[in-house]
């Protein structure tokens, strides 16, 4: 029974577009278990094929080779009608549903479920609700989808991809083109979800803070490389969390957890409490400003100082600014 | 939706009532239950003249404003209409072979004679003929296509290219079959009786099968097609659904009656606004119901009361349902509705 951990496997996939004879692969090699009610992130450069992927997982594209299971079936053999019950997804794309209320729109989740015309009944009405509570959106049910700010519209698809009531619900960026707070509060709702709703979730993400933050697992897609898979905090602490960052001038700051500039020392000649003398450093670093042998910079607290001195002088500055002024002129 | 079943069968009275012999409402009431009327040659006028056009008035708004809200949700373009898959310059292109190609040949179809033998029958089959020569080339593309856009792009190319055909022959035409041509392509909802309604009617009903049996899915395709696919709707199989109803809708109501303008594209963004929904399956009876009706009024509009001059039904349609939209639109925000 420990299949039933996963609810989507794949082995030694790979994925890319067929056109005619010729194909083009853009990922291979991918091998993963995702695991079930657990909130699961993918993480990778642009363009590294992260939409195929999704797009291969939802079985609307055929994987090259390898075949990607949802339980214990290849996606490709299952029927998309049934296929819309288990999976439900939140796109990229923009959408135009013009008159359509907040309600109306989470109710079209249910479209795999309804009779021919439509109707819901009783029990989808039911879920409809549920599924708005659980987003925190039900305060909207009556409100025009054209009348929301980007961030209510993001909680609705949401909603709307929890009333279809698959098991997985796969989401392509969720949190792009909103501001911090929303996108904290979607991924903490996402996290949710996966708890309270017993869903599985995969999300598409370039905010590499949050999803460490918040996810219970990480994907990580780089070219030709195969998927790296983990936890979080296990990827930080064995250093496989820099496959994300190619670049030599990138590095991940195990203790904060952000992604840092990598040669960062604090010169010697800067001398004062550490808050103070890092951002500084950051200042001079970003001007490229060196300072040169015989200069020292000395920072004193309340009231905030910053003392240059040099053989023949001491200049005191009261602000970055002023210190960045005086070395640009002086140095 | 009640009132809207009361104003059409309103609209229905008024409109054979009007005319260059006017019949009193009360009288026509009398009529329809089988009563006789006052003057016999009313009789004559009603069931077998104005009874027909106000059905085919009906047919025909039904046809055009269900084909034009299915074009605009499926390609989820505001300004798509019945005739952005060129089904309708198709059927334009079969009339004017027929009726200037016919003179090259030297059958006169504009002489009298001509006319009666050929008639209506001749412009219905030749429209029809092109409407589904269209048709077919549209099938043959959608099968090879998979981008809807792409779809909608072929098909206004079919379109421009019918449309340059039909400006050949027009050139080297000559003036009277030129005439008959330009009328043609005014419309007209008279003329039409007996079995060719019967056949109109028969089409109009097969059209509309398919997009009551996929409301659901035209409601998903609010979403665009990546989110209706991701809920079940089969995309391929609902764009080939599309593509014979409104062939069938628009092509038949063209052939028949002529490319009637506006009501198409303008019938379904009117049904948006009134209704305030997105909802096909408010939306398709909506527009059906406010078709017939806009081309019931447009049609005792043209009759001009109290003349015997009658207008084409085009000239009415644009010249005052233009206006309406403008300042629908004006007034209400349209982007926000569609």
């Amino acid at each position: 029974m420990v299949k039933d951990k996963y609810i989507l496997t794949g082995q030694n996939v790979s994925i890319g577009y067929k056109k005619g004879k010729s194909s083009k692969k853009i990922g291979a090699s991918l091998t993963f278990k995702l695991q079930k009610e657990k909130l699961t992130c993918l993480l990778g450069p642009n363009g590294v094929g992260k939409s195929t992927f999704i797009k291969t997982i939802m079985g609307q594209l055929p994987s090259l080779e390898g075949s990607i299971n949802f339980g214990h079936l290849p996606v490709q053999e299952i029927d998309a009608k049934l296929l819309a019950k288990k999976i439900s997804v939140v796109l990229t794309d923009r959408i135009s549903p013009g008159n359509l209320s907040v309600a109306q729109l989470v109710s079209l989740g249910r479209t795999p479920f309804t009779n021919w015309i439509g109707k819901l009944t009783l029990e989808d009405k039911e879920i409809v609700n549920e599924a708005m509570k659980a987003t925190k959106t039900y305060y909207l049910k009556d409100q025009l989808v054209s009348e929301l700010s980007d961030g209510q519209l993001q909680k609705v698809m949401i909603a709307r991809a929890l009333a279809q009531d698959g098991d997985l619900i796969i989401l392509d960026e969720p949190t792009a083109h909103l501001d911090l707070v929303n996108r904290y509060e979607i991924m903490h709702l996402l996290r949710e979800v996966t708890q309270n709703k017993h869903k599985s979730i995969l999300v598409i993400t370039h905010d590499l803070d949050i999803a460490i933050e918040t996810a219970d697992e990480l994907w990580i897609m780089q070219c030709g490389d195969p998927l790296l898979c983990g936890t979080p905090e296990d990827l930080i602490l064995s250093g496989k969390i820099n496959k994300l960052l190619p670049s030599e001038e990138l590095s991940f700051d195990s203790n904060t957890g952000k992604i840092r500039p990598k040669s960062f020392p604090l010169p010697p000649s800067i001398k004062g409490p550490q808050p103070i003398t890092q951002w500084l450093n950051l200042a001079l670093q970003k001007n490229s400003i060196s300072l040169s042998e015989e200069t020292s910079i000395h920072v004193t607290e309340a009231p905030l100082t910053f003392e240059i001195s040099r053989p023949n002088f001491v200049f005191k500055a009261q602000s970055v600014q002023e210190v960045l002024q005086f070395l640009q002129k002086n140095n | 939706m009640i009132i809207g079943v009361v104003l059409l069968l309103v609209f229905f009275l008024v409109n054979i009532s009007i005319g260059s012999v006017y019949i009193p409402i009360p009288q026509l009431i009398h009529g329809l239950l089988g009563a006789d009327l006052d003057k016999a040659s009313w009789e004559t006028i009603l069931f077998l003249y104005r009874i027909p056009k106000a059905i085919t008035a009906v047919l025909v708004g039904i046809s055009l404003s269900v084909s034009g809200l299915q074009m605009q949700t499926f390609f989820r373009n505001p300004l798509a209409g019945p005739y952005v898959l060129g089904i309708s310059s198709g059927a334009g292109l079969g009339v004017a072979i027929m009726i200037m190609g016919g003179s090259a040949l030297g059958i006169t179809f504009s002489s009298s004679s001509n006319y009666m033998t050929w008639g209506i029958w001749g412009i219905i089959i030749s429209g029809s003929l092109g409407a589904i020569l269209v048709l077919l080339l549209m099938s043959l593309t959608a099968w090879k296509i998979k981008d809807s856009m792409t779809l909608l792009i072929i098909g206004l190319m079919f379109g421009s290219a019918s449309g340059a055909v039909v400006s050949v022959l027009s050139y080297f035409g000559n003036a009277e079959d030129l005439k008959l041509f330009t009328i043609w392509s005014m419309g007209s909802l008279g003329g039409i009786s007996g079995t060719q309604l019967e056949i109109l009617s028969i089409i109009c009903f097969i059209g509309i099968i398919p997009v009551i049996a996929l409301l659901k899915s035209y409601n998903a395709m609010l979403m665009g097609e990546r989110y209706a696919t991701s809920m079940g709707v089969n995309i391929k199989s609902l764009r080939w659904a599309m593509i014979l109803s409104t062939g069938l809708l628009a092509g038949s109501a063209t052939a028949f009656c002529g490319p009637i303008a506006f009501i198409g594209i303008a019938v379904p963004h009117l049904a948006r606004m009134i209704f305030r929904t997105g909802d096909h399956r408010i939306l398709f009876p909506a527009s059906a119901l406010i078709g017939s009706c806009f081309l019931l009024i447009s049609d005792a509009i043209s009759q001009i009361p109290g003349s015997a001059e009658t207008l084409p039904i085009n000239v009415i349609t644009s010249l005052f349902g233009a206006p309406l939209v403008i300042w629908l639109i004006l007034k209400r925000n349209l982007s926000s509705e569609f």
